[in-house]
């Protein structure tokens, strides 16, 4: 290629480029994520639900509107959400007082019941069993692994979705010191 | 979106599984460059791996470094297989230096082996826009173009999808343009490299305007800001290798001559001499011919080095000039009267398609006969291969050539011995 060439559409495409990127805000506005649309995405407004607990008492995620919830979906097949949750009682009773709550969602419509109550009491553990009885949550929380952990702020806009065994007690505790930082600040 | 593969009772991760394939892929991609433009395969394969894995740990340390409590409080927490603990920043930073340091261990010349990973850079790129499409990472702005996809409940563009088709051309045409994975294309080294390096940063600041969450400053995309900066510095890069080559070239001859060869090579000398100034000359060394079917048993060879402003074309024609006068026929083997071979030409590394055949740079007898090597051994002994690096004495390691050669002693500009 000859050198006035070269030159040539150098300097079109470092025009183009910096145009671009000048321009990008104005074609392209960075608009808030629309808080009405709920998503299990992180950035986005935590679909709503309601749900029982094993002893037929009634959860909203709207009651713990303004505190941290962690949203764990699980089922007692799965070993390794069992490897996690001694971790998150760990946590839980440590933020328990700053307002964190943990909701243990049992993935009842592919679990057996009494297992999962069983190991879920002989354990100890002393945060929120739900019981998923026909999916529904699972489907709109879009769960295809488990254990699925989906961190909500305050504000209930998702924090993050973990997929797997990386709920991990130290990741947790982090993320939480940064969420209730974030809310003190708020 | 499909951030899970469920196979049967076994659920995958698709960012880690997309990503581990793109290592394993770009990685072969790359062993396989490398063995066809002479780089050190091994070393390069060797120098991601650990980069890599360095890379990780230290993203991993970098995690904790910003959350001291968590490691006072979990210290199993440095090796849990927890992807969110990861800081990307100290990763990467980690993972360059390890890879310098490394490369500096090892003698790997720059460019060459920048050029070499291109294709891992191509694959690694392609793989991280896949594996963002997988988990619905990095998601496009809403759009009502009828491409967009539904994805978090809004239609979006399909960001990743842009940037995908974009990278897999800029791969078809890598193919194309290295006829595949065989050769870097371009007389100077790193010119591959770049030119990658700009159309990836090119892609990126066109596609990151179609994202939804940016990172900002001052109302700007930091990563755009960044991909402007990749752009025009390895435009710029470009430009001063291919448009303002070193004033002077520095090349190294190998002379060989099996009739009349003493005299010959003084003749050679003398025209080299005229044509372009020598800097050095070493001693004539004596060898058996390496062409066994050949009536000429023995041959002498001697190496010299010079810096010359002509392009390594003019050059070659200048050799086959000197060697034509020399009464050289072209493509007779058995008697050579002089033969002059451009062992290598800066430190660039290239294969050329001319009338002559198709040339390589470094010229591969670098690497295999010990008539070159002594020889450059006594005029140039700190030299590194262009390619791979080696010192002489690592090239001397490999060297399966055991015939005997023996230095003859000074030779005098008449031609004699003594």
């Amino acid at each position: 290629m000859k050198k006035q060439l070269f030159i040539g559409i150098t300097l079109a495409i470092i025009s183009f480029s910096l145009i671009w990127l000048i321009l990008t805000p104005v074609l392209f506005p960075v608009s808030r994520i629309d808080a009405s649309i709920s998503a299990p995405q992180r950035g986005f407004t935590a679909p709503g639900f309601s749900l029982q607990t094993p002893q037929e008492s009634n959860h909203s995620l709207s009651d713990y509107e303004g505190q941290p919830v962690l949203v764990f979906f699980w089922a007692s097949w799965c070993s390794v959400c069992k490897a996690a949750m001694p971790g998150l009682q760990a946590v839980y009773t440590d933020y328990a007082p700053n307002g964190f709550t943990i909701l243990a969602i049992n993935t009842s419509h592919q679990d057996t019941l009494a297992t999962a109550l069983n190991y879920f009491q002989s354990q100890g553990y002393s945060y929120t069993m739900l019981l998923d009885l026909d999916g529904a949550v699972s489907q709109e929380y879009q769960v295809r692994a488990l254990p699925t952990s989906v961190l909500i702020g305050g504000d209930g806009v998702v924090a993050d979705v973990v997929i797997g065994s990386g709920v991990s007690e130290g990741y947790l505790r982090a993320r939480l010191d940064q969420i209730l930082i974030t809310m003190e600040e708020d | 979106m499909l951030p899970v593969i469920n196979i049967g009772p076994i659920a995958i991760q698709s960012t880690g599984f997309i990503l581990l394939l793109g290592y394993f892929i770009g990685s072969w991609l790359t062993s396989k460059f490398a063995q066809n433009i002479g780089t050190n395969t091994d070393v390069i394969e060797n120098c991601i791996l650990i980069s890599l894995l360095l890379g990780l740990v230290g993203a991993r340390a970098g995690f904790l470094l910003q959350n001291p409590t968590v490691l006072v409080n979990n210290p199993l927490s440095l090796v849990s297989l927890t992807p969110s603990m990861l800081n990307t920043g100290f990763g990467l930073l980690v993972g360059g230096l390890s890879a310098i340091v490394i490369a500096q261990k090892n003698n790997l010349p720059l460019w060459p082996t920048l050029d070499t990973i291109s294709p891992f850079f191509l694959v690694i790129f392609a793989s991280i826009h896949l594996a963002n499409f997988g988990s619905g990472k990095d998601f496009g702005l809403a759009t009502n173009l009828p491409w967009g996809i539904h994805l978090w409940n809004a239609s979006r563009h399909p960001v990743q999808i842009y940037a995908l088709l974009l990278v897999v051309c800029l791969f078809l045409w890598f193919l194309l343009h290295t006829k595949g994975l065989m050769t870097n294309g371009y007389v100077r080294s790193g010119v591959l490299f770049n030119l990658i390096l700009a159309s990836l940063g090119f892609i990126t600041l066109f596609t990151r305007a179609f994202i939804e969450n940016k990172v900002l400053l001052a109302g700007i995309d930091v990563i755009q800001l960044i991909s402007f900066i990749i752009l025009a510095l390895s435009l710029g890069i470009i430009y001063q290798k291919v448009y303002r080559p070193p004033e002077r070239n520095a090349v190294l001859i190998s002379m060989g001559s099996n009739i009349d060869s003493q005299q010959n090579l003084v003749k050679g000398l003398e025209s080299l001499k005229t044509e372009f100034g020598v800097n050095k000359s070493s001693s004539i060394y004596r060898s058996r011919d390496i062409n066994k079917h050949s009536g000429k048993v023995e041959y002498l060879n001697q190496l010299v080095n010079f810096s010359t402003s002509m392009s390594y074309k003019e050059v070659i024609e200048k050799l086959k000039s000197i060697e034509k006068a020399s009464g050289r026929q072209p493509g007779d083997k058995h008697s050579v009267p002089l033969d002059l071979d451009l062992l290598t030409y800066n430190n660039d590394v290239f294969h050329v398609q001319d009338q002559h055949g198709l040339q390589y740079v470094p010229h591969p007898d670098l690497l295999r006969h010990r008539h070159i090597v002594l020889p450059l051994a006594e005029i140039s002994p700190g030299f590194k291969h262009p390619a791979n690096g080696l010192s002489i004495q690592g090239i001397m390691k490999n060297i399966k050539d055991n015939r005997k050669i023996i230095k003859m002693k000074e030779v005098t500009h008449h031609g004699s011995t003594r």
